[in-house]
C-alpha cells in the first residue's frame, strides 16, 4: 500500500506542473488585453507602458511564468489581483467555505436521493417503484440545473410571492439562516446531479445481488433488509463513490453558475467576476488551486477503494 | 479454406438454404442498428423521434417560424400564449416559438460541429496513443491527465472569455475539449485491437503503420466513435447552453436556448414566466432525446461502454 501511495503522489506532481503550464499559456496566447482596458477605461496608470511595467507584463513570458510558479512553490504566494491589488489566496480562503458548503450539501442531496432511489429500484426490480425511480433518473439527467434554478427562482415568486433569500449570511453568524439560504441552491443542484448516481447505484446493486455470497446469505435465512443493506450495499457503493469522485469537477464547475444565480459569494462568483475583468492572475491561480484540489481528491478516492474493498491491494 | 474445397451439389443444397435466407435479410450494421432501435428500444425510439423533430425544426426554421427571430414588436411585449404567439413573446415583443426554433439551429450547429471536430480529434489522439504506445503514449496521456484535472466549465469559461463569444469560437473550443476528454475511450479500444491477430497478420503482410491504423484499426473503432459522439451530443449541447447562459457562448441577437434563459433576462421573467419555462423545457427535451438515442445506440453497438 505504502509504495502505491508514494507512486500516486509522485505522479500527481508532473500533472500539476502541466496544469500550471496549460493555464498560463492559454491566458497568454489569447487575444484580449487587460492593460489597455485598465488604462483607457479606468485610468489605472498614466500610460500603457507604465502599467505594463507595474504589472510585470513587459517581461518575457518564461520569466513571468517562473515568477508566478516560483512564488507559489516557495512562498505559497498565489499573486495579487490586477484590479484590487489584493492577495488572491486571502480572497480564495475567505470565499472557499461558501463553495465548500454548497458542494458538500449538493453531494449530500444527490447521494442520499441517488442511493435511496437506486436501492429501491434494484431491490424491487421491474416493480412500479423501479419504474418510478428510473423515470426520475431520466428526468434528473435531462433537466439542466441552471434551467431548473431559473424556473425555481421565478415561478414560486409569481405563485406564492416566495423568493430565495438574496443576502448571504455566513454559517458562523447564524447556522439556521445560512442553511435556509443554501438549501434551495443545494436542492436544485443536487437533484439534477442525482440522476447518474441513481442509475449506477441500481445497476451496481443488481450486479451484486446476483452473486453467490448473496445467495448464501439468503439461504442462511437472513432478512432482506440485512442482506441488501449490510451485505450487498457496501460492495455496490464502490462504483458510486468513483462516480462522485469523477464528477467532482462538474460539481465545482456547476457551482460557478449556481453561485451566480443565487448570488452566493463563493469562489465560483469570484472566478466569474475575475473573468469578466480579464484578471489573469486570479483566473490562473483559481484554476490551478481547483485543479490541484481535483487531483488530490481523485487520489483520496483511489485510496478509499482499498478501505471499502479489502480485496483491492496495490 | 472452405471455398476452395470442391463440394458436390448434393452436399451443398440443403446447407445453403438456411444461410441464404439470412443473407437476404441482413443489412449493413449501420442500417440494421436503426431497425433494432425501433424494435427493441422504445425509449431510444422516443429519443430518436425528438432528435428528428428538432432537426426538422432547425432546418426548416425559415419556413415554419411565423416571425423573424429578431423581429421586434413593441406593441406585443410580454404577450402570453395565444393564437398569434403560440408560446408568447418576450420583453421586445419577439415571438418565443420562433426564437426556440432558431435556437435549436444554434444548439445543433454547435453540437454537431464540435462533436464532429472532437470525434476526429479523439480518434487521432486515441488511435495514435493506443497504437504506437511506449513513450509517446506516456507523454501524451500525461497531457490528457493535466487537461482532465480542470473542471471543464472553468477551463471553457476562461478560454471563451478571452476569445470572445462567437458561434465559431465556441464550436472549436467545445470540440477541442470533447476530443481530449474522449480520446481515453478510443485509446482503450485501440489498445485492445492492437493485440488482435488481424493486426499482426496485416503487419506480417507488409502493411505500414498508416495502412494498419486507417485500414484495419479505424473501421473497428468506428462503432465506439459513433457511440461516443451520440452520447456526447447532449453534454455538448448542455455545455453550450451553460456558456451562453453566462454570456460566453453565441452572442445576441441570435437566439440560443441558454441565452434566452440567462440571468440578464431574469427581471423580465418575473413578468413573463414563460420566458424561463419554454427554453428550459426545450433544452431538457433535447438533452433527453440525445441521451436516450445515445444510450440505445450504445447498448446495440458497444455494450462494453455500458454503465459509465
Amino acid at each position: 500500500m505504502k509504495p502505491y501511495v508514494v507512486r500516486r503522489v509522485a505522479l500527481a506532481v508532473p500533472t500539476l506542473f502541466l496544469v500550471s503550464i496549460i493555464v498560463f499559456l492559454l491566458l497568454r496566447l489569447m487575444p484580449g488585453d487587460v492593460a489597455t482596458r485598465m488604462v483607457e477605461g479606468h485610468a489605472y496608470a498614466p500610460t500603457l507602458a507604465a502599467l505594463r511595467h507595474d504589472l510585470g507584463l513587459d517581461r518575457p513570458m518564461h520569466v513571468q511564468y517562473a515568477e508566478w510558479i516560483g512564488s507559489i512553490v516557495l512562498r505559497g504566494d498565489f499573486g495579487r489581483s490586477y484590479w484590487t491589488r489584493q492577495p488572491i489566496l486571502d480572497e480564495f480562503v475567505r470565499r472557499f467555505p461558501v463553495t465548500l458548503e454548497l458542494a458538500v450539501l449538493t453531494i449530500l442531496v444527490s447521494v442520499v436521493i441517488g442511493v435511496l432511489v437506486g436501492i429501491v429500484s434494484a431491490a424491487r426490480q421491474d416493480s412500479i417503484s423501479d419504474y418510478v425511480g428510473r423515470v426520475l433518473s431520466i428526468f434528473a439527467l435531462s433537466v439542466p440545473y441552471f434551467g431548473l434554478a431559473v424556473v425555481v427562482v421565478v415561478l414560486p415568486a409569481i405563485w406564492f410571492r416566495w423568493t430565495p433569500v438574496w443576502t448571504y449570511v455566513p454559517f458562523s453568524v447564524s447556522p439556521a439562516e445560512n442553511l435556509k439560504i443554501m438549501l434551495v441552491p443545494a436542492l436544485v443542484f443536487g437533484v439534477t446531479r442525482a440522476g447518474p448516481i441513481m442509475r449506477i447505484m441500481r445497476s451496481a446493486l443488481l450486479d451484486v445481488l446476483r452473486q453467490d455470497y448473496i445467495r448464501t446469505a439468503w439461504s442462511k435465512g437472513l432478512s432482506e433488509r440485512r442482506i441488501v443493506l449490510r451485505h450487498a450495499l457496501k460492495n455496490a457503493l464502490i462504483p458510486v463513490i468513483s462516480l462522485v469522485g469523477l464528477q467532482m469537477p462538474l460539481y465545482i464547475g456547476g457551482s460557478v453558475i449556481i453561485e451566480a444565480i443565487f448570488r452566493l459569494p463563493g469562489v465560483g462568483l469570484f472566478f466569474f467576476e475575475a473573468l469578466g475583468k480579464l484578471d489573469y492572475p486570479v483566473v490562473q491561480s483559481v484554476n490551478l488551486i481547483i485543479a490541484a484540489m481535483v487531483v488530490g481528491l481523485n487520489l483520496l478516492i483511489d485510496l478509499s477503494y482499498a478501505f471499502l474493498d479489502p480485496r483491492i491491494r496495490y | 479454406m472452405p471455398s476452395s474445397i470442391p463440394v458436390s451439389d448434393i452436399d451443398r443444397a440443403p446447407a445453403l438454404k438456411a444461410p441464404a435466407r439470412r443473407v437476404a435479410k441482413s443489412r449493413a450494421w449501420y442500417l440494421d442498428v436503426w431497425v433494432q432501435i425501433v424494435r427493441r428500444k422504445p425509449l431510444g425510439t422516443v429519443g430518436g423521434t425528438i432528435v428528428v423533430l428538432m432537426l426538422a425544426g432547425a432546418v426548416l426554421a425559415d419556413v415554419i417560424a411565423p416571425y423573424g427571430y429578431a423581429q421586434t414588436s413593441l406593441r406585443d411585449r410580454f404577450v402570453a400564449m395565444s393564437a398569434a404567439h403560440w408560446l408568447g413573446t418576450d420583453q421586445l415583443g419577439r415571438d418565443l416559438f420562433t426564437r426556440l426554433l432558431y435556437g435549436a439551429r444554434v444548439s445543433l450547429y454547435v453540437g454537431f460541429g464540435s462533436v464532429a471536430l472532437g470525434s476526429a480529434l479523439a480518434t487521432l489522439i486515441g488511435v495514435a496513443s493506443g497504437y504506437f504506445g511506449g513513450r509517446f503514449d506516456l507523454l501524451l496521456q500525461r497531457a490528457v491527465d493535466a487537461w482532465m484535472a480542470f473542471p471543464p466549465l472553468l477551463l471553457l469559461m476562461s478560454i471563451m472569455s478571452l476569445l470572445g463569444p462567437s458561434a465559431l469560437n465556441i464550436t472549436v473550443v467545445l470540440g477541442l475539449a470533447f476530443g481530449i476528454q474522449n480520446s481515453r475511450i478510443i485509446r482503450a479500444v485501440a489498445l485492445s485491437l492492437k493485440e488482435h491477430t488481424f493486426v499482426e497478420s496485416a503487419r506480417a503482410l507488409g502493411s505500414g503503420h498508416v495502412r494498419v491504423t486507417v485500414g484495419h484499426i479505424l473501421p473497428n473503432v468506428l462503432p465506439t466513435i459513433i457511440v461516443v459522439a451520440t452520447t456526447g451530443l447532449s453534454t455538448v449541447i448542455l455545455t453550450e447552453a451553460s456558456l451562453s447562459f453566462l454570456g460566453l457562448g453565441v452572442p445576441p441577437p441570435y437566439p440560443t436556448w441558454g441565452g434566452m434563459l440567462s440571468l440578464a433576462g431574469l427581471d423580465h421573467m418575473y413578468q413573463a414566466p414563460w420566458l424561463a419555462v419554454w427554453p428550459a423545457v426545450a433544452l431538457s427535451l433535447a438533452v433527453f432525446g440525445f441521451n436516450m438515442l445515445g444510450d440505445a445506440l450504445r447498448d446495440l453497438l458497444d455494450p462494453r461502454l455500458k454503465g459509465g
